[in-house]
């Protein structure tokens, strides 16, 4: 099970081992606990650095003013409510087009995988920057069929619904490598070919198949995926500014030139979102995870 | 009228043939194994059976119905699987209930059929459990339960046991064949391990290379291998080549000793090299004046296996097994002593190339 590491349960786990086996007789503790803490330091102070300096809007008090200020902007609502729509259409999105294709690879086409991967991992390798200026290029002008006028496609930069087009695509490109990774290795720890031909066995059609069998098991999977598509659209700037979109990114950016306490608060606030959203994934998919890959 | 038929069934891969001319009738509420290495075509043919691989050429009938190109969906066949491949997400009632489910049952059929079910593999306390939550045998007992919920007309086990440990699965394989006799149900069974072929099943197929070596009943297979494969796979055996004395005497000779066989010569020549086979429990020590297969040998090796002490004797240059039952008054021969031993004519079977 693919699922976000949970210092809570590390540290139940270290709590709940008896005082006697805790000790260097297995070598663990001095070394182990040296590099966790460390570690944690290295998430944490960052974090807690941008809370403290979040805190202290007013000169030598502790307060929530930077949180008030940034609340009382009607445009943090407006564009943080605009980067939640296009993330949960991308999310709908890139499930719609990497669960089927992540399974019928698995199912019929294993050869596939490695070329597949490939592909998806390309977001690494392109920056946004020339991602954007491929679909304004392309997409600006009307796209006809080669070598005559009939129009294929009509410019899609130009309206309102044409620019969310634009945009879900580059971000289900941008969010394509966690998308396909988290579901291909949830698909892996479910062995959906035998369960899928066990259903079969049983009567069962591709649409149950899928709606049934392998939704259900990949939902973890599903889930991790999402909520790193879902950082991702939240966050991201290149691709909205220069579409021109009023999303949350360029709204951070923007905010950030001019203010100097608000950014850290909203920083601070979309840790916090992620984290719950972490949380939540926990929560719903605790008992799958401890099922999926038992025998 | 077979229930199940198999019609000049053959695969291919990609240009290399998996399954060839395999023919094979079964008959309504028979129990037969599909045995051979690995690689030898058996699961292939079980997949041609479930709809999971369309045969290249031939036909599969079911109660003489064309069941060849129908995709597994459509075919009323359960199976069960190695890897157990239970619904992770759902109870063990819901996993025996799916195929009902999906067939459109009343809640009420399903309920009363899903409660047969779990009575039949003794886990009615588990209906509730997910299947993480069971031991091995017991997700198999589900899987079977599941396979068997939707009344099918033929159910495939492929290699269902080997996943499991050796005490569950000579357990499980006698509930196994306990359930299919209660229930009548024809069953095809694919394993590579010859004791569970031999143990289970009504009749064995036994394949390599993609081809049926022989078809017979445990007893046959066994005792009367048709091919050097066959023998050599099923049990052990102690084989040799042998030149042919005299075809009507049935007398051959092995480095100078003469050796008499039952059958198995017909339209051979004198001066022939054939394959002969011996069991090592077909051999005893001389007791009495013997005028037939008397063998002299050396006694090689002696190892002891609980009910069953093996003896490696060596006859002219060709190192044989004797398997005697352990007798704590028995008198063995030591190792490097002369002896002489024997066998009946029927012991000594002459193979087909």
């Amino acid at each position: 099970m693919n699922l976000p590491f949970s210092w809570l349960q590390f540290l139940r786990k270290r709590v709940a081992r008896p005082a006697s086996t805790g000790k260097s007789q297995r070598g663990i503790p001095v070394w182990s606990w040296f590099w966790y803490i460390l570690g944690g330091l290295y998430f944490v102070l960052p974090l807690y650095a941008t809370l403290d300096f979040s805190l202290r809007m007013k000169r030598d008090v502790i307060s929530l003013e930077a949180y008030k200020s940034a609340f009382a902007d009607p445009a943090f609502l407006q564009s943080f409510g605009y980067s939640i729509m296009l993330a949960a259409i991308t999310i709908v999105v890139s499930i719609v087009l990497v669960v089927p294709t992540a399974y019928w690879i698995r199912l019929k086409l294993p050869e596939a995988r490695r070329p597949v991967e490939l592909i998806t991992l390309l977001p690494f390798v392109v920056p946004a920057i020339i991602l954007v200026f491929g679909l304004i290029r392309i997409y600006s002008s009307p796209v006809k069929l080669p070598f005559t006028s009939l129009v294929l496609l009509n410019s899609l930069t130009t309206s309102r619904y044409g620019t969310i087009i634009l945009i879900v695509g580059g971000y289900t490109v941008l969010g394509l490598p966690y998308m396909y990774r988290s579901v291909d290795t949830g698909m892996r720890t479910v062995d959906v070919r035998t369960l899928t031909e066990a259903a079969q066995s049983l009567g069962a059609n591709w649409y149950s198949i899928m709606m049934q069998i392998i939704l259900p098991n990949v939902r973890a999977a599903l889930l991790s995926g999402s909520l790193l598509t879902f950082a991702i659209v939240v966050g991201e700037v290149v691709l909205a500014s220069y579409l021109g979109v009023p999303a949350f990114g360029p709204y951070l950016f923007l905010l950030g030139q001019h203010r100097a306490f608000e950014p850290a608060a909203l920083t601070f606030i979309t840790f916090l979102l992620t984290w719950a959203a972490m949380g939540i994934i926990q929560l719903i998919t605790g008992g799958q995870g401890q099922g999926a890959g038992a025998h | 009228m077979a229930h199940l038929a198999l019609i000049n069934i053959s695969k291919e891969f990609s240009g290399i043939t998996a399954v060839r001319d395999f023919n094979l009738s079964v008959e309504k509420g028979e129990f037969v194994s599909f045995l051979g290495p690995s690689g030898c075509g058996k699961t292939t043919t079980l997949r041609m059976i479930a709809g999971f691989e369309i045969p290249t050429t031939g036909k599969v009938t079911i109660d003489d119905t064309d069941f060849t190109d129908k995709v597994p969906n459509q075919r009323n066949v359960g199976m069960v699987f190695q890897a157990y491949a239970l619904f992770p997400n759902m109870t063990v009632a819901q996993n025996i209930g799916y195929g009902l489910r999906i067939r459109r049952e009343s809640k009420a059929a399903i309920k009363k059929r899903v409660d047969e079910m779990l009575a039949l593999i003794h886990l009615e306390q588990k209906g509730n459990s997910y299947p993480h939550q069971l031991s091995g045998g017991q997700q198999q007992r589900v899987a079977l339960a599941r396979a068997l919920a939707i009344h099918p007309q033929v159910l495939l086990l492929d290699e269902p046991l080997s996943a499991l440990d050796a005490k569950i699965r000579v357990s499980l394989r006698a509930e196994i064949r306990a359930i299919q006799r209660k229930l009548g149900i024809t069953a095809i069974y694919v394993t590579h391990d010859q004791e569970e072929a031999l143990s289970i099943s009504d009749r064995i197929v036994v394949m390599y290379e993609g081809r049926i070596e022989q078809v017979g009943t445990p007893f046959e297979i066994y005792n009367f291998p048709q091919t050097a494969f066959v023998a050599s796979f099923v049990g052990t055996l102690n084989t040799a080549t042998a030149e042919v004395v005299d075809p009507v005497k049935h007398l051959l000779q092995i480095d100078g000793v003469q050796l008499q066989a039952a059958e198995g010569m017909d339209g051979m020549q004198k001066g022939d090299k054939v394959s002969i086979a011996i069991r090592p429990e077909r051999f005893n020590f001389i007791a009495q004046e013997r005028k037939a297969n008397v063998l002299d040998c050396q006694i090689e090796n002696i190892t002891f296996l609980g009910s069953v002490v093996r003896i490696q004797l060596l006859i002219g240059s060709n190192h044989f097994y004797m398997d005697t039952f352990n007798n704590p008054f028995l008198e063995l021969p030591k190792i490097g002593d002369k002896a002489q031993v024997t066998c009946s004519r029927e012991a000594v079977l002459v193979l087909k190339a």
